[in-house]
């Protein structure tokens, strides 16, 4: 029997018949080879049937022949299906031409990766595992069959050490990344080495736990030199290879160099204002307007992405707003610089792994760039820590 | 030949040859699915039509199916498909 998809298929019309005979019209209909769906009764003299627009016009001339002896009244209520479909984009070209090309570009779309999922990651950050993965070229936009699968997981693998697993599996266009973490074990203090200094100093105080000092307080030790040897002999006088472990603290010498400007440039708004728009869709970026160079201008932009529930769509509006502006150059006292740049030294040695609490003396020096629109400050602390280093063999 | 002879002389022949009685006897199928769909295989003609009761002739008389709400999931000269709360079905 016809089905109301296949009707669609084939183009389908909904009746209204009106009168007191509808039950006979039906059966003339039917013995005509009619097949009817969805027959409603809406009142005692109303009822609405879906048939195909063919066996409608198969029917006109039945209704003419019976409808008046009959007293019923037949008319289109409405038409549905593909035939009519098709004959209003023939209507309406460029909307049938807009949609075939949206479905081409869909299709287009639909063979590039536009999201890629971690799964399984407890103790690896999100962004390392991201910046491993992106280093074999998988990212938002690559085609997907220029993936290789197995490249992929052997990087990660090679990558990561505290992996012990990983799989790669493409779902449409989610490329989902399946790890396993390995279960870690400690190992320090077990295996067998030296105590090396990892910075050069001035030994001041040694306190050896197991091994052989190889250094006495007050010697100069450059990186690198054997401090405490693996080497020791027990109670029996029996010659051991184990772990040296102890502590060689020396007092340390750290510099950094901070450099600051005396003019600042500061930006004046001549009150020009520009708009771009920009649309991005995974890797195309299509500017709408003319872009400023930063150099003359200052930008203030607004993004607007499209998310499909959690998942973020590789697609995004933006409105860049350029403000012309005029440089000006304003002078800043001498004593706002040096503090500039004397904290600008003291970020690098930070970043040296210097600790405030261990500085036991600090020089600072202060002089002026070559230019003379610049102010340097030098600064040279002091520290005592431990520079052992325990190396494994 | 009167119609009761003609119809004991077929259902003799089915009888003897074991062929469906429905076939040869022209008889009507209801299948009833539930209490939501009734399947009247066969019919002779729709008789009455509203969304209480559908009337419908058969060889063996008429078959009238009461409900609620009811509507004619499809109609053609073979079948009629009949949904919503079907509440009795009678042969009459």
């Amino acid at each position: 029997m016809t089905s109301l998809p296949w009707m669609w298929w084939q183009g389908y019309v909904t009746v209204h018949l009106r009168g007191p005979g509808i039950e006979q019209v039906m059966n003339r209909a039917a013995e005509a080879g009619v097949v009817m769906l969805r027959v409603e009764r809406l009142t005692s003299d109303v009822v609405i049937v879906r048939i195909t627009a063919r066996d409608f016009r198969r029917l006109r001339p039945l209704f003419r022949e019976t409808v008046p002896r009959l007293a019923v009244s037949v008319s289109v209520l409405d038409r549905h299906g593909a035939p009519f479909l098709l004959r209003r984009f023939k209507r309406r070209l460029f909307l049938a031409v807009g949609f075939a090309l949206a479905a081409l570009f869909a299709i287009y779309l639909s063979n590039f990766v536009w999201f890629i999922e971690v799964v399984g990651n407890s103790t690896i950050d999100l962004p390392s595992i991201r910046a491993a993965v992106a280093e074999t070229g998988l990212k938002s936009g690559v085609p997907k069959r220029s993936i290789d699968a197995q490249a992929v997981e052997r990087h990660l693998l090679e990558r990561l050490p505290s992996l012990a697993w990983s799989q790669i599996k493409t779902k449409g266009v989610k490329v989902e990344i399946h790890l396993v973490e390995r279960d870690t074990v400690e190992t320090d203090g077990q295996q067998a080495g030296h105590v090396y200094a990892k910075r050069d100093g001035l030994v001041t105080e040694i306190l050896v736990l197991q091994g052989t000092p190889q250094v006495r307080e007050g010697d100069t030790v450059l990186q690198d030199d054997l401090l405490i040897s693996g080497m020791y002999y027990d109670r029996q006088g029996r010659r051991q290879f184990g772990a040296a472990r102890g502590i060689v603290k020396a007092r340390v010498w750290y510099q950094a160099v901070g450099e600051a400007s005396l003019v600042r440039w500061e930006p004046q708004r001549t009150g020009k204002r520009h708009r771009q728009y920009v649309l991005t869709v995974g890797p195309l970026r299509i500017p709408l307007g003319r872009s400023y160079p930063q150099e003359t201008h200052l930008e203030n932009v607004k993004n607007w992405r499209l998310y499909l529930g959690s998942a973020m769509a590789p697609l995004s509006w933006s409105r860049i707003e350029y403000e012309e502006v005029e440089w000006m150059a304003v002078g800043i006292p001498v004593q706002e610089a040096e503090q500039a740049a004397y904290l600008l030294a003291w970020e690098s040695l930070l970043g040296q792994g210097v600790e405030r609490e261990s500085v036991i003396q600090e020089k600072t020096a202060v002089d002026y760039v070559e230019d003379g629109e610049g102010i340097r400050v030098t600064v040279r602390v002091e520290v005592v820590e431990d520079i052992g280093q325990f190396l494994g063999q | 030949m009167r119609p009761a002879v003609t119809h004991n002389l077929k259902r003799k022949f089915a009888h003897a040859l074991d062929l469906p009685p429905n076939v040869v006897l022209d008889h009507a199928v209801i299948q009833i699915l539930g209490d939501g769909e009734v399947k009247i295989i066969n019919h002779k003609g729709l008789v009455q039509y509203t969304t209480s009761a559908v009337k419908a002739k058969s060889v063996q008389g008429m078959i009238e199916v009461g409900g609620l709400d009811l509507e004619i999931a499809s109609f053609s000269a073979q079948e009629i498909k009949i949904r919503g709360q079907i509440r009795q079905v009678i042969l009459k």
